[in-house]
Protein backbone atom coordinates (compact mmCIF):
# COMPACT_ATOMS: atom_id res chain seq x y z
CA UNK A 1 0.00 0.00 0.00
CA UNK A 2 2.87 2.30 0.89
CA UNK A 3 4.66 1.55 -2.41
CA UNK A 4 1.47 2.15 -4.31
CA UNK A 5 1.09 5.62 -2.74
CA UNK A 6 4.76 6.48 -3.38
CA UNK A 7 4.44 5.75 -7.09
CA UNK A 8 1.89 8.57 -7.43
CA UNK A 9 4.16 11.04 -5.69
CA UNK A 10 6.53 10.97 -8.66
CA UNK A 11 4.77 12.41 -11.69
CA UNK A 12 5.19 11.35 -15.26
CA UNK A 13 8.41 12.36 -16.98
CA UNK A 14 8.52 14.29 -20.27
CA UNK A 15 9.26 11.09 -22.15
CA UNK A 16 6.30 9.36 -20.55
CA UNK A 17 4.07 12.27 -21.47
CA UNK A 18 5.23 12.09 -25.05
CA UNK A 19 4.62 8.36 -25.14
CA UNK A 20 1.19 9.03 -23.70
CA UNK A 21 0.43 11.52 -26.46
CA UNK A 22 1.80 9.12 -29.04
CA UNK A 23 -0.39 6.36 -27.67
CA UNK A 24 2.56 4.14 -26.95
CA UNK A 25 2.57 4.41 -23.18
CA UNK A 26 2.82 1.25 -21.12
CA UNK A 27 0.05 0.12 -18.80
CA UNK A 28 1.83 1.55 -15.75
CA UNK A 29 1.51 5.07 -17.15
CA UNK A 30 -2.18 4.61 -17.79
CA UNK A 31 -2.59 3.31 -14.26
CA UNK A 32 -0.73 6.32 -12.94
CA UNK A 33 -3.04 8.68 -14.81
CA UNK A 34 -6.13 7.12 -13.31
CA UNK A 35 -4.72 7.72 -9.85
CA UNK A 36 -2.91 11.06 -10.28
CA UNK A 37 -5.29 13.95 -11.05
CA UNK A 38 -2.44 16.39 -11.75
CA UNK A 39 -0.89 14.26 -14.46
CA UNK A 40 -4.31 13.43 -15.87
CA UNK A 41 -5.17 17.13 -16.01
CA UNK A 42 -1.84 17.96 -17.66
CA UNK A 43 -2.28 15.22 -20.26
CA UNK A 44 -5.81 16.39 -20.99
CA UNK A 45 -4.70 20.01 -21.27
CA UNK A 46 -1.88 19.27 -23.73
CA UNK A 47 -3.86 16.83 -25.86
CA UNK A 48 -6.83 19.24 -25.84
CA UNK A 49 -4.65 22.13 -27.00
CA UNK A 50 -3.12 20.07 -29.79
CA UNK A 51 -6.60 18.86 -30.77
CA UNK A 52 -7.90 22.43 -30.91
CA UNK A 53 -4.94 23.46 -33.01
CA UNK A 54 -5.46 20.51 -35.36
CA UNK A 55 -9.14 21.35 -35.77
CA UNK A 56 -8.63 25.06 -36.36
CA UNK A 57 -5.68 24.60 -38.69
CA UNK A 58 -7.70 22.07 -40.67
CA UNK A 59 -10.55 24.53 -41.07
CA UNK A 60 -8.10 27.24 -42.04
CA UNK A 61 -6.44 25.01 -44.66
CA UNK A 62 -9.76 23.80 -46.11
CA UNK A 63 -10.96 27.35 -46.42
CA UNK A 64 -7.71 28.56 -47.91
CA UNK A 65 -7.43 25.66 -50.36
CA UNK A 66 -11.02 26.21 -51.51
CA UNK A 67 -10.24 29.80 -52.38
CA UNK A 68 -7.25 28.88 -54.52
CA UNK A 69 -7.54 28.09 -58.23
CA UNK A 70 -7.71 24.38 -58.92
CA UNK A 71 -5.09 22.72 -61.09
CA UNK A 72 -6.09 21.97 -64.61
CA UNK A 73 -4.34 19.76 -67.07
CA UNK A 74 -4.32 22.49 -69.70
CA UNK A 75 -2.75 25.07 -67.50
CA UNK A 76 0.08 22.95 -66.13
CA UNK A 77 2.37 22.04 -68.96
CA UNK A 78 2.93 25.61 -70.09
CA UNK A 79 6.52 25.57 -68.92
CA UNK A 80 7.40 22.12 -70.24
CA UNK A 81 5.69 22.79 -73.59
CA UNK A 82 7.57 26.02 -74.18
CA UNK A 83 10.80 24.54 -72.78
CA UNK A 84 11.29 27.59 -70.65
CA UNK A 85 14.01 27.00 -68.08
CA UNK A 86 12.68 27.04 -64.52
CA UNK A 87 15.89 26.89 -62.55
CA UNK A 88 16.94 30.11 -60.76
CA UNK A 89 20.40 29.96 -62.37
CA UNK A 90 18.91 29.94 -65.86
CA UNK A 91 16.67 32.89 -65.07
CA UNK A 92 19.59 34.78 -63.50
CA UNK A 93 21.71 34.16 -66.61
CA UNK A 94 18.88 35.28 -68.86
CA UNK A 95 18.37 38.41 -66.76
CA UNK A 96 22.08 39.24 -66.93
CA UNK A 97 22.09 38.75 -70.70
CA UNK A 98 19.12 41.09 -71.12
CA UNK A 99 20.69 43.67 -68.81
CA UNK A 100 23.98 43.44 -70.73
CA UNK A 101 22.22 43.82 -74.07
CA UNK A 102 20.28 46.79 -72.80
CA UNK A 103 23.45 48.35 -71.40
CA UNK A 104 25.33 47.93 -74.69
CA UNK A 105 22.36 49.23 -76.66
CA UNK A 106 22.04 52.32 -74.51
CA UNK A 107 25.77 53.10 -74.66
CA UNK A 108 25.78 52.69 -78.48
CA UNK A 109 22.73 54.84 -78.73
CA UNK A 110 24.40 57.54 -76.63
CA UNK A 111 27.56 57.45 -78.79
CA UNK A 112 25.52 57.56 -81.97
CA UNK A 113 23.46 60.44 -80.76
CA UNK A 114 26.41 62.72 -79.95
CA UNK A 115 27.32 63.88 -83.54
CA UNK A 116 23.66 64.45 -84.34
CA UNK A 117 23.33 66.50 -81.22
CA UNK A 118 26.37 68.48 -82.18
CA UNK A 119 24.91 69.18 -85.66
CA UNK A 120 21.60 70.26 -84.22
CA UNK A 121 23.38 72.43 -81.71
CA UNK A 122 25.42 74.02 -84.47
CA UNK A 123 22.28 74.74 -86.46
CA UNK A 124 20.60 76.25 -83.50
CA UNK A 125 23.48 78.64 -82.81
CA UNK A 126 22.21 82.23 -82.55
CA UNK A 127 23.08 84.65 -85.40
CA UNK A 128 26.17 86.74 -84.85
CA UNK A 129 25.21 90.24 -83.84
CA UNK A 130 26.12 92.76 -86.60
CA UNK A 131 27.09 96.25 -85.62
CA UNK A 132 25.04 99.23 -86.97
CA UNK A 133 28.11 100.61 -88.78
CA UNK A 134 28.48 97.48 -90.88
CA UNK A 135 24.76 97.51 -91.61
CA UNK A 136 24.96 101.10 -92.76
CA UNK A 137 27.90 100.41 -95.09
CA UNK A 138 26.13 97.31 -96.50
CA UNK A 139 23.00 99.35 -97.22
CA UNK A 140 25.10 102.03 -98.91
CA UNK A 141 26.76 99.39 -101.10
CA UNK A 142 23.41 97.92 -102.09
CA UNK A 143 22.08 101.41 -103.01
CA UNK A 144 25.13 102.03 -105.16
CA UNK A 145 24.72 98.74 -107.00
CA UNK A 146 21.06 99.46 -107.55
CA UNK A 147 21.90 102.88 -109.00
CA UNK A 148 24.35 101.31 -111.47
CA UNK A 149 21.81 98.75 -112.57
CA UNK A 150 19.18 101.46 -113.25
CA UNK A 151 21.64 103.37 -115.32
CA UNK A 152 22.31 100.25 -117.44
CA UNK A 153 18.59 99.65 -117.84
CA UNK A 154 17.84 103.17 -119.17
CA UNK A 155 20.75 102.92 -121.62
CA UNK A 156 19.44 99.60 -122.97
CA UNK A 157 15.86 100.94 -123.27
CA UNK A 158 17.05 103.96 -125.28
CA UNK A 159 19.01 101.68 -127.62
CA UNK A 160 15.84 99.70 -128.52
CA UNK A 161 13.54 102.82 -128.73
CA UNK A 162 11.62 102.10 -125.63
CA UNK A 163 10.09 104.93 -123.66
CA UNK A 164 11.73 105.91 -120.48
CA UNK A 165 8.47 105.65 -118.63
CA UNK A 166 9.67 102.25 -117.67
CA UNK A 167 6.42 100.44 -118.23
CA UNK A 168 6.36 97.14 -116.78
CA UNK A 169 9.81 97.65 -115.46
CA UNK A 170 10.10 96.55 -111.97
CA UNK A 171 11.31 98.94 -109.47
CA UNK A 172 14.54 97.73 -108.05
CA UNK A 173 14.60 99.59 -104.88
CA UNK A 174 17.21 98.06 -102.67
CA UNK A 175 15.94 96.10 -99.77
CA UNK A 176 17.28 97.51 -96.69
CA UNK A 177 18.98 95.19 -94.44
CA UNK A 178 17.90 95.33 -90.92
CA UNK A 179 19.25 93.63 -87.97
CA UNK B 1 2.58 -29.96 -49.35
CA UNK B 2 0.50 -27.20 -50.85
CA UNK B 3 2.02 -24.18 -52.51
CA UNK B 4 0.26 -20.95 -51.62
CA UNK B 5 0.75 -18.03 -53.95
CA UNK B 6 0.41 -14.45 -52.90
CA UNK B 7 -2.54 -12.98 -54.90
CA UNK B 8 -0.66 -9.70 -55.25
CA UNK B 9 2.17 -11.48 -57.04
CA UNK B 10 -0.21 -13.07 -59.49
CA UNK B 11 -1.96 -9.82 -60.26
CA UNK B 12 1.23 -7.84 -60.76
CA UNK B 13 2.50 -8.16 -64.31
CA UNK B 14 5.97 -6.71 -64.89
CA UNK B 15 5.91 -3.55 -66.99
CA UNK B 16 2.23 -3.00 -66.48
CA UNK B 17 1.37 0.31 -64.87
CA UNK B 18 -1.14 0.14 -62.08
CA UNK B 19 -3.67 2.96 -62.31
CA UNK B 20 -3.59 5.02 -59.17
CA UNK B 21 -5.05 8.23 -57.85
CA UNK B 22 -1.84 9.92 -58.96
CA UNK B 23 -3.05 9.70 -62.55
CA UNK B 24 -5.88 12.09 -61.83
CA UNK B 25 -4.38 15.41 -60.87
CA UNK B 26 -7.77 16.94 -60.13
CA UNK B 27 -8.53 14.23 -57.60
CA UNK B 28 -5.03 14.57 -56.21
CA UNK B 29 -5.56 18.27 -55.79
CA UNK B 30 -9.01 17.84 -54.28
CA UNK B 31 -7.97 15.23 -51.74
CA UNK B 32 -4.53 16.35 -50.66
CA UNK B 33 -4.20 20.06 -51.28
CA UNK B 34 -5.62 21.26 -47.97
CA UNK B 35 -3.65 18.72 -45.98
CA UNK B 36 -0.43 19.69 -47.71
CA UNK B 37 -1.28 23.35 -47.37
CA UNK B 38 -1.78 23.00 -43.63
CA UNK B 39 1.41 21.01 -43.19
CA UNK B 40 3.57 23.32 -45.31
CA UNK B 41 2.01 26.54 -43.99
CA UNK B 42 2.82 25.61 -40.40
CA UNK B 43 6.21 24.19 -41.37
CA UNK B 44 7.30 27.41 -43.04
CA UNK B 45 5.14 29.84 -41.07
CA UNK B 46 4.29 31.56 -44.33
CA UNK B 47 1.02 30.87 -46.09
CA UNK B 48 1.96 32.54 -49.37
CA UNK B 49 5.12 30.49 -49.65
CA UNK B 50 3.11 27.41 -48.63
CA UNK B 51 0.75 27.87 -51.55
CA UNK B 52 3.67 28.00 -53.96
CA UNK B 53 5.28 24.93 -52.44
CA UNK B 54 2.02 22.96 -52.48
CA UNK B 55 1.50 23.87 -56.11
CA UNK B 56 5.03 22.72 -56.94
CA UNK B 57 4.59 19.59 -54.86
CA UNK B 58 1.41 18.50 -56.63
CA UNK B 59 2.94 19.21 -60.03
CA UNK B 60 6.09 17.35 -59.16
CA UNK B 61 4.11 14.39 -57.87
CA UNK B 62 1.97 14.29 -60.98
CA UNK B 63 4.92 14.60 -63.35
CA UNK B 64 6.94 11.92 -61.58
CA UNK B 65 4.05 9.63 -60.73
CA UNK B 66 5.73 6.78 -62.59
CA UNK B 67 8.45 6.73 -59.96
CA UNK B 68 5.94 6.12 -57.15
CA UNK B 69 6.52 2.52 -56.16
CA UNK B 70 3.55 2.22 -53.85
CA UNK B 71 5.55 1.13 -50.83
CA UNK B 72 3.99 3.90 -48.78
CA UNK B 73 0.73 5.84 -48.89
CA UNK B 74 0.27 8.60 -51.44
CA UNK B 75 0.12 11.21 -48.70
CA UNK B 76 3.42 9.99 -47.21
CA UNK B 77 5.00 10.30 -50.64
CA UNK B 78 3.55 13.79 -51.09
CA UNK B 79 4.74 14.77 -47.62
CA UNK B 80 8.22 13.56 -48.57
CA UNK B 81 8.21 15.78 -51.68
CA UNK B 82 6.80 18.71 -49.71
CA UNK B 83 9.42 18.30 -46.97
CA UNK B 84 12.21 18.43 -49.55
CA UNK B 85 10.69 21.49 -51.17
CA UNK B 86 10.39 23.21 -47.78
CA UNK B 87 14.03 22.40 -47.03
CA UNK B 88 15.12 23.72 -50.42
CA UNK B 89 13.19 26.93 -49.99
CA UNK B 90 14.50 27.50 -46.49
CA UNK B 91 18.07 27.02 -47.64
CA UNK B 92 17.75 29.65 -50.34
CA UNK B 93 18.84 33.18 -49.57
CA UNK B 94 15.78 34.48 -51.36
CA UNK B 95 13.56 32.79 -48.76
CA UNK B 96 15.56 34.18 -45.88
CA UNK B 97 15.36 37.68 -47.34
CA UNK B 98 11.63 37.60 -47.99
CA UNK B 99 11.00 35.99 -44.62
CA UNK B 100 12.52 39.03 -42.99
CA UNK B 101 10.70 41.46 -45.25
CA UNK B 102 7.26 39.95 -45.51
CA UNK B 103 5.86 37.03 -43.66
CA UNK B 104 2.23 36.02 -43.79
CA UNK B 105 1.75 33.46 -41.07
CA UNK B 106 -1.47 31.45 -41.09
CA UNK B 107 -4.04 33.24 -38.99
CA UNK B 108 -6.28 30.96 -36.98
CA UNK B 109 -8.52 33.89 -36.08
CA UNK B 110 -9.81 33.71 -39.65
CA UNK B 111 -11.67 30.53 -38.79
CA UNK B 112 -12.66 31.27 -35.22
CA UNK B 113 -16.20 32.12 -36.30
CA UNK B 114 -16.52 28.78 -38.06
CA UNK B 115 -15.86 26.91 -34.86
CA UNK B 116 -18.93 28.18 -33.06
CA UNK B 117 -21.42 25.44 -32.47
CA UNK B 118 -24.51 25.30 -30.30
CA UNK B 119 -22.97 22.56 -28.18
CA UNK B 120 -19.96 24.59 -27.05
CA UNK B 121 -20.20 27.69 -24.95
CA UNK B 122 -18.55 30.97 -25.87
CA UNK B 123 -16.12 30.49 -23.03
CA UNK B 124 -15.01 27.06 -24.19
CA UNK B 125 -14.67 28.32 -27.75
CA UNK B 126 -12.45 31.15 -26.59
CA UNK B 127 -10.40 28.74 -24.51
CA UNK B 128 -9.97 26.38 -27.47
CA UNK B 129 -8.93 29.27 -29.68
CA UNK B 130 -6.45 30.50 -27.13
CA UNK B 131 -4.94 27.03 -26.75
CA UNK B 132 -4.65 26.64 -30.51
CA UNK B 133 -2.89 30.01 -30.71
CA UNK B 134 -0.50 28.89 -27.98
CA UNK B 135 0.36 25.73 -29.89
CA UNK B 136 0.83 27.79 -33.04
CA UNK B 137 3.16 30.15 -31.18
CA UNK B 138 5.04 27.21 -29.67
CA UNK B 139 5.61 25.74 -33.13
CA UNK B 140 7.47 28.88 -34.16
CA UNK B 141 10.01 28.31 -31.42
CA UNK B 142 10.82 24.77 -32.60
CA UNK B 143 13.58 23.82 -34.98
CA UNK B 144 12.56 22.98 -38.54
CA UNK B 145 12.92 19.23 -37.96
CA UNK B 146 11.06 19.30 -34.66
CA UNK B 147 8.24 21.32 -36.17
CA UNK B 148 7.98 19.12 -39.24
CA UNK B 149 7.85 15.94 -37.21
CA UNK B 150 5.44 17.36 -34.65
CA UNK B 151 3.08 18.43 -37.43
CA UNK B 152 3.34 15.09 -39.17
CA UNK B 153 2.56 13.16 -36.01
CA UNK B 154 -0.04 15.23 -34.22
CA UNK B 155 -1.67 17.23 -37.01
CA UNK B 156 -1.36 14.94 -40.01
CA UNK B 157 -1.68 11.88 -37.76
CA UNK B 158 1.08 9.96 -39.50
CA UNK B 159 2.64 7.11 -37.57
CA UNK B 160 6.34 6.96 -36.76
CA UNK B 161 7.11 4.66 -39.68
CA UNK B 162 5.42 7.00 -42.15
CA UNK B 163 7.32 9.96 -40.69
CA UNK B 164 10.56 8.03 -41.16
CA UNK B 165 9.65 7.39 -44.80
CA UNK B 166 8.66 11.00 -45.41
CA UNK B 167 11.68 12.58 -43.74
CA UNK B 168 14.29 9.91 -44.39
CA UNK B 169 15.21 9.85 -40.69
CA UNK B 170 15.79 6.95 -38.35
CA UNK B 171 13.10 5.98 -35.84
CA UNK B 172 15.27 7.06 -32.91
CA UNK B 173 15.90 10.47 -34.49
CA UNK B 174 12.21 10.98 -35.12
CA UNK B 175 11.36 10.04 -31.53
CA UNK B 176 14.02 12.37 -30.14
CA UNK B 177 12.66 15.28 -32.19
CA UNK B 178 9.15 14.43 -31.05
CA UNK B 179 10.12 14.34 -27.37
CA UNK B 180 11.81 17.72 -27.63
CA UNK B 181 8.94 19.22 -29.57
CA UNK B 182 6.32 17.99 -27.09
CA UNK B 183 8.38 19.30 -24.19
CA UNK B 184 8.67 22.73 -25.80
CA UNK B 185 4.96 22.85 -26.57
CA UNK B 186 4.08 21.84 -23.02
CA UNK B 187 6.31 24.57 -21.66
CA UNK B 188 4.70 27.12 -23.96
CA UNK B 189 1.28 25.99 -22.79
CA UNK B 190 2.38 26.72 -19.24
CA UNK B 191 2.73 23.07 -18.43
CA UNK B 192 5.02 21.27 -16.10
CA UNK B 193 4.17 19.49 -12.92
Amino acid sequence: MENHRESYLTHLTDEQFTDLLLGTSPAAVTAHLSACPQCAQEAQRVSGAIGSFAQQSRLWAERRAASLPVHSRDSQPVFPRLHIPRSPQAWTAAGLAVALALGIGISLRVDHARPVERQVAAKLQPAVAVSPTILKSDNALLTAIDGELRADESATSGMYGLSGSSRGVRSRSPKRISN
Amino acid sequence: MQLVLDPDMIACVPGETIPSELDDIDALDRVYRFRLLRFVAYSTGDQDLAETIVQDCLLKAYNSRDSFRGDCSVYTWLAHIATNLVRDSQRSRKFQFWRRVHKTAPDLNEVSSLLSSPQSSVESQMLARERAQQVSAALETLSVNQRTIFLMRFIEEMDIQEICQATGMQVSTVKTHLHRAVKAVRLKLGGGI
